[in-house]
């Protein structure tokens, strides 16, 4: 694929990208692999979705790279692409034949990838995840997890920040109490 | 120094926050999708980029379908049922429902309820993934339904993630599930 | 004095209804689950429900849930009686061509405190299928909700509402009486939201050309 050097800003791969050399989009596409992965890791709850989605968002973003008007905003722009196709990747899955009882999201799937496998808390955590509000698991996965700022969150999902702010307080109350009840048993 | 975020949440997301590795074969994937846009295609679409770029915009990042979407999705997550074929087609079909329980200190759950007469020999829980979970299939047509997990063979469990079933009558607990007949 | 040819005709007669009314009350086979003493009772139940076209599943189950229970014979029989009356209440509130799963769902409504007239209210409210209506109204009072505000919002949602969004409205409920908001309160809130995500969604539709 040839060389570029490390370093390269995102605004720059942009441009190049812009100006006919394709090539330069495959170390956006590594660049930002991992880290969007997680996040639909996360949202979706298995990695064959996921994968699938970040793909999508990929070529989604390439053919609208015209529309990035902000190549150093690269990053949350594609952003925005995952949440969307997230979003609806999720509405598909529930039609799907697998189906769950209170979650939309499949539990028995391949595990996260990790040095420590699988364990009980991986599980507990999944499931406590699968069970808030996909917009409440969103907010609080931008937020928490992705660490981004309201008001790019707020870009991203089309939500006002008072509203994400709401999203995230339940997330993390609702975290809480599910943990509680688990413990109990 | 009091930390607001020292919580079971917090823990949470220093959990979610660990690096995922993504299979980096996906890198490949995309760029032969994107290759496989004709060349023409590319030409044109740079063409067009170039002259979109160069005039004022504005842009909308978020359809508010998405929301609606999102909305949707939240929705639908118990029935999971999105098609639109009519009712009456709908009120018969049966659809496969997975039931979760956590139990990490079980070594033996069974899901009983009105869809196997309430026989804990039929509908054994699998585990699933860690230790803590055991998980169970089970196609149902619409209807409600009253279950419990039946955990050692000893102890009942509704199930903490459902309605309660308000019973007078047996005193064990219950949950309901309730399987829609039609029209999302 | 008979006549001892007609008093073989109605021995006849006497062992030929006798006959029907134990084929009529064949035994569901899941009931010998039940004991001697209980399995009679709840036969005779289910019976009068199948001759009163009443769904007898659910009495069934309501038998086996209690015989798995190890509840008391009287206390699976009282159980079994009370759902054959709700049933038969229902049907009278939802009319004739409810489905059993309508019919149980209704029941199960009723049994939460709600009345007759909300049920038929709901039925004239909404053409699809009661089922998840009537499931959310009996969930929503089973989670402390008042009957009446739980059935003032369940009807006025039930009108527009689709199953899927009548299921988010009754979670919306729980979490927030979960996280301490008084339960009525919580209902109208949520309802309030449920109905506002109307206008939402109605905007997401590509407007047509001319309208603001």
């Amino acid at each position: 694929m040839g060389i570029h050097s490390v370093g390269t800003s995102d605004a720059a791969l942009v441009r190049r990208v812009q100006t006919g050399d394709t090539r330069a989009y495959a170390d956006l596409v590594a660049r930002y692999r991992d880290r969007l992965g997680r996040y639909a890791m996360h949202m979706l709850g298995n990695r064959e979705d996921a994968e699938e989605v970040l793909q999508d968002a990929f070529v989604r973003a390439y053919r609208s790279l015209g529309r990035c008007n902000d190549p150093e905003r690269f990053g949350a722009w594609l952003y925005g692409i995952l949440v969307n196709r997230c979003r609806t990747t999720g509405a598909r899955a529930a039609r799907r034949a697998r189906r769950f009882v209170h979650d939309p999201v499949a539990l028995e799937t391949a595990p996260l990838s990790g040095p420590d496998g699988r364990t009980e808390w991986d599980d507990m955590v999944r499931w406590a995840l699968a069970r808030l509000p996909p917009e409440s698991r969103e907010a609080f996965l931008l937020k928490h997890v992705e660490e981004l700022e309201y008001e790019d969150m707020a870009r991203l999902t089309g939500a006002g920040v008072s509203a994400l702010k709401m999203r995230v307080k339940r997330a993390r109350e609702q975290l809480q109490a599910m943990l509680r009840e688990v413990e109990r048993v | 120094m009091f930390d607001p975020m020292d919580d079971a949440s917090e823990r949470i997301a220093r959990h979610l926050r660990r690096a995922v590795r993504i299979d980096p074969a996906l890198d490949e994937r995309v760029m032969r999708e994107i290759t496989a846009l004709s060349a023409p295609d590319r030409a044109t679409w740079v063409g067009q980029m170039w002259r979109w770029l160069r005039r004022p915009h504005q842009i909308t990042l978020t359809p508010l379908g998405g929301l609606a979407a999102a909305a949707t999705l939240a929705a639908v997550v118990i029935l999971g049922r999105m098609d639109s074929r009519p009712p009456a087609a709908r009120e018969t079909e049966s659809r496969a429902f997975q039931f979760v329980l956590i139990a990490p200190r079980a070594t033996r759950v069974s899901l009983v309820g009105d869809f196997n007469d309430w026989d804990a020999t039929r509908t054994p829980m699998s585990r699933a993934g860690s230790k803590a979970l055991w998980t169970a299939v089970v196609p149902l047509e619409p209807g409600r339904y009253h279950y419990a997990f039946f955990v050692d063979g000893s102890r009942w469990l509704a199930d903490p993630s459902a309605p309660v079933a308000r019973d007078e009558d047996y005193g064990a607990p219950s949950s309901v599930l309730t399987v829609g007949g039609g029209g999302s | 004095m008979r006549p001892p040819f007609t008093a073989r005709v109605l021995a006849l007669l006497a062992t030929m209804l006798v006959a029907g009314r134990a084929a009529a009350q064949q035994l569901d086979p899941r009931l010998e689950r039940l004991d001697p003493a209980t399995r009679p009772a709840v036969a005779a139940l289910v019976d009068s429900a199948r001759a009163a076209s009443l769904p007898t599943e659910p009495l069934v189950q309501r038998a086996l849930e209690g015989a798995t229970k190890r509840a008391s014979g009287e206390v699976i029989v009282a159980a079994v009686r009370r759902l054959a009356v709700d049933l038969g209440r229902a049907r009278e509130a939802l009319g004739s061509t409810a489905s059993p799963a309508e019919l149980s769902a209704g029941a199960a409504a009723l049994r939460a405190g709600a009345s007759q007239t909300t049920l038929a209210e709901l039925r004239h409210a909404r053409r699809e299928p009661l089922i998840v209506p009537l499931a959310v109204l009996a969930d929503l009072v089973a989670s402390g909700v008042p009957v009446d505000s739980a059935a003032a919002a369940v009807l006025a949602l039930s009108r527009q509402a689709r199953d899927a969004e009548l299921v988010e409205f009754r979670r919306a409920v729980e979490r927030d009486i979960a996280l301490g908001a008084p339960p009525a309160a919580a209902t109208a809130a949520a309802a309030t939201t449920t109905m506002a995500s109307y206008g939402v969604n109605a905007g997401a539709r590509p407007q047509r050309p001319g309208r603001p």
